[in-house]
């Protein structure tokens, strides 16, 4: 079973997708910082993981810099609120090794498709 | 010649220039021509006299004087004919003609009979005539006249004073002054009785004849104490100055030989000299103690309204501003009525502002505004001057014209006896309506300097006051415009917020709507299946709104980026399609038709489609409130709101034309579009003012373009752009 890893502040957001894709048979587990996602990646070592770029505390961009310190193969989505063009993100998650970039508001049956085809 | 033949001679030429000029002056107004008839009998009278003064034979100087003598009936029946004219008095018209017509008769008696002139007598001066036995009847013809007359002054003066205007009771005072000098000249009669005194007559009845010139010709007659006691002090100065010498020569004389000698002349020739050169000082200052005495009220009030009018520039609300000036006028100077009228640039007119009236019972209403191109004003603009009512009626009275008649009537409507114009810049900005002053008397030329001074620093002050609200105004407008500008800083922050709040939707009624899915639903009841259903279609719904709420927060993002000035090759259909993408969520498409009127193969431009937006953006947004302005405002039939937008190159500019059939601006409004914080839009949807400052920025500043516009007002508004066009890359 693959492990997905959500990281979000949204609390309903976590809820929601988690459950969606537990239905889809994947072992999700879901954390609402950055801080935490990196204990997470390093304590699962998760398949995926769809990290939030905008969070309290550290960001998704900071988060995934520390996480490839220690482990540079784990796939990550990043997800974003905001245009990419008007930042650097958009290199910066490049150069980080970021499999895809997705905004918000996703209709669900665009993540799955997003999800289910990078864990392929 | 007989030495005292020349004076009435001199006299009688004074007499026959003053009646040519006073006629000449004006020959068709009843007064000009009732005095040129006292002049010339007058001038008659006195050169007959003169004359016969001087023959040196019996019968001649008899003739002379019986025709002198009928000179002097004319001057009562004149002066009578004169009230009665000035007082307007038409009952009395029929005793004017009887007299004229006993004139006739009493003319008869003197030339041909012996009863009103028995002979002449010779005195040591010329012959005179003697009276004879009907004389005295003459006599109380004469004085009945005169007396008469003044009765009849003294009647409106005192008791029908409300009937008078005030320049008609400062006449009547100088009348009282004519008749009270002219009461001198009868000692004329004294000599007929055979009483040897010389007839100086002539010269108290020169100076009736100059009170009543001076009456008829003047407009603004000087307040009538100060004449007297000008008068007064001048000849008591100067009979001090020449007197003085001339007593020493007279009654000093045999003291002075004898301490002086031969050359005794030298102190009285030495005292003139000395009194000569002062005499003026004394006077003046004579005569400035006691106007000052005299005029002590009008100092007062002259004196408040100077320091009101400095005072005035530091208030800077314009109403309080403007009621204080009508209060000062009103109460100080003791006016029943007081106005303010202000040009209103919009409409081209002279609007009311404040008034104040003390007449509680007449509640007067004052018209509320009036065209600048009404001829009073005109003649306001022209002058300069205050327009006094009285004088503008008798510039009417005497030459009558329509034009001069409208004036008149404007200024009874606005309850004018003076109005005192206001000029900022050579342009008049407004005026200052003055009712009567309540003591009656009217208004001098001091009265009038100190209204104009405070005219003039009441302009200033209300321009200061105006542009003080003018800059609060502005100061608001800035204050909304920052808020606006706040909001988009937070853009970035609410997006992120409202996106998330859509992430969430969707992903719950889509894991909601999976979970659905994947139940087996056979085995509910239809109720069930049925409700079950609705929820999935409910759920989907949600999804289809969150995807529409996302494409906007994604539009407003689009919006306020503070972006790059990056300059790309950009089509004119790119930039409508972009901006009608964001324009929708401000205006009603639907209301108005959207053409474009270019064809496809038309060139790109190089500029920043972020910016591009911005411009038509405001170009629609401001086309679409003229089109509600004038559907609104002229409500035609049919009339249906279309923006129209062409493009041809020109050289290597593109130039872009966007024609909206809105209610256009106005020529004056023009000129000042594109100037910040400018707004004429009357709507609630008033912008910040600042667009087309900030497009035309965009144009030329960051593209190098050019912007132009012209308007018709009702009709539409037009805005040319040009943008330089791409260069191929050979």
């Amino acid at each position: 079973m693959a492990k997905l890893l959500i990281v979000d502040d949204e609390e309903d957001v976590r809820e929601f997708a988690a459950n969606f894709f537990r239905k889809r048979k994947l072992d999700v587990s879901t954390t609402p910082s950055g801080e935490t996602a990196i204990e997470r990646v390093k304590a699962h070592c998760p398949d995926l993981v769809l990290l939030d770029i905008r969070m309290a505390g550290i960001t998704g961009i900071e988060a995934l810099e520390e996480i490839r310190k220690f482990n540079t193969s784990v796939k990550v989505i990043m997800v974003t609120g905001t245009k990419p063009e008007d930042n650097d993100s958009l290199a910066k998650c490049q150069s980080l090794g970021v499999l895809e970039y997705i905004h918000k508001p996703l209709r669900l049956d665009e993540l799955e498709h997003v999800v289910m085809s990078a864990l392929k | 010649m007989n030495l005292y033949a020349l004076p009435p001679l001199l006299t009688s030429l004074v007499f026959v220039f003053l009646s040519i000029f006073v006629l000449i002056k004006d020959s068709r107004n009843i007064f000009n021509r009732i005095f040129f008839l006292l002049g010339t009998t007058s001038a008659v009278w006195l050169c007959c006299y003169a004359l016969a003064f001087n023959s040196s034979s019996e019968s001649t100087a008899d003739v002379l004087l019986r025709i002198g003598y009928c000179g002097i009936i004319f001057i009562a029946v004149a002066f009578f004919h004169y009230t009665v004219a000035f007082l307007d008095l038409k009952k009395m018209k029929t005793i004017v003609g009887a007299s004229y017509l006993l004139s006739l008769v009493w003319i008869m008696l003197f030339l041909k009979t012996s009863l009103l002139i028995k002979g002449v007598k010779r005195y040591s001066w010329g012959y005179y005539p003697l009276a004879g036995v009907l004389h005295p009847l003459f006599l109380i013809f004469f004085i009945g006249l005169v007396s008469f007359a003044l009765t009849l002054l003294f009647y409106f003066f005192f008791l029908k004073s409300k009937e008078l205007t005030s320049l008609k009771r400062i006449q009547i005072k100088y009348l009282f002054l004519a008749f009270f000098v002219f009461n001198f000249a009868s000692v004329d009669f004294l000599p007929n009785y055979g009483i040897n005194i010389y007839p100086f007559g002539y010269l108290p009845a020169l100076l009736f004849a100059l009170i009543i010139a001076y009456v008829i010709l003047r407009y603004r007659l000087i307040d009538i104490r100060i004449t007297v006691t000008r008068a007064g002090i001048f000849i008591a100065v100067y009979t001090f100055v020449l007197g003085l010498p001339f007593a020493l020569a007279g009654f000093a004389k045999g003291w002075l030989i004898d301490i002086y000698g031969a050359s005794w002349w030298i102190i009285p020739l030495a005292a003139m000299a000395v009194l000569a050169t002062t005499g003026p000082f004394f006077y003046v200052h004579l005569q400035r103690k006691t106007e000052e005495a005299l005029l002590k009220e009008q100092r007062r009030y002259q004196n408040t309204l100077k320091h009101a009018a400095i005072g005035m520039t530091r208030i800077r609300n314009l109403q309080k501003l403007l009621s204080l000036i009508t209060h000062i006028v009103t109460k100080t100077v003791r006016i029943d009525y007081a106005a303010i009228y202000l040009y209103t640039a919009p409409t081209n007119e002279f609007t009311l502002q404040v008034f104040r009236d003390s007449d509680r019972q007449r509640h007067r209403v004052p018209p509320a505004k009036l065209s600048a191109d009404s001829p009073m004003i005109r003649w306001l603009h022209l002058n300069k001057d205050p327009m006094i009512y009285e004088e503008i009626k008798r510039v009417v009275q005497d030459t009558p014209n329509p034009v001069g008649k409208q004036i008149e009537e404007h200024m009874r409507q606005i309850l004018a006896s003076v109005i005192i114009p206001s000029f900022l810049d050579q342009k008049l900005s407004g005026f200052i309506v003055l009712g009567d002053k309540m003591s009656g008397q009217i208004y001098t030329s001091d009265d009038l300097n100190v209204f104009q001074v405070l005219a003039s620093q009441a302009a200033l002050a209300i321009e200061n006051a105006q542009f003080y609200e003018d800059a609060k105004e502005m100061q608001a407008q800035i204050a909304q415009a920052e808020k606006m500008a706040t909001i988009g800083t937070m853009a970035d922050g609410l997006s992120h917020q409202i996106n998330n709040r859509f992430y969430a939707l969707s992903l719950i009624a889509g894991d909601t709507i999976d979970t659905i899915k994947l139940t087996d639903t056979q085995k509910c009841s239809p109720e069930i299946q049925e409700m079950i259903k609705n929820i999935n279609s409910a759920l989907e719904k949600i999804q289809v709104n969150v995807t529409q709420g996302g494409e906007v927060v994604k539009g407003i993002l689009k919006y306020t980026r503070k972006g790059d000035h990056k300059l790309d090759p950009i089509s004119l259909d790119q930039i409508i399609d972009a901006t009608l993408e964001m324009v929708k969520y401000k205006v009603k498409l639907a209301e108005l038709d959207i053409i474009r009127e270019y064809p496809p193969e038309t060139p790109k431009i190089t500029g920043n489609l972020v910016q591009m937006q911005e411009v038509f953006f405001n170009f629609i947004d401001n086309a679409y409130d003229a089109i509600v302005e004038r559907r609104n405002t002229l409500k035609e039939d049919g009339y249906r709101g279309k923006i129209t937008i062409s493009a041809r190159p020109r050289g290597d500019m593109l130039e872009i034309t966007v024609q909206d059939n809105g209610m256009g601006v106005k020529k004056e409004d023009g000129k000042k579009l594109f100037t910040p914080f400018f707004t004429t839009k009357i709507s609630a949807r008033k912008g910040t003012g600042l667009g087309l400052y900030v497009i035309r920025n965009i144009i030329t500043e960051h593209h190098g373009g050019k912007i132009a516009f012209d308007s018709i007002h009702m009709a539409g508004t037009r805005f040319i752009l040009e943008l330089p066009i791409v260069k191929a890359i050979s």
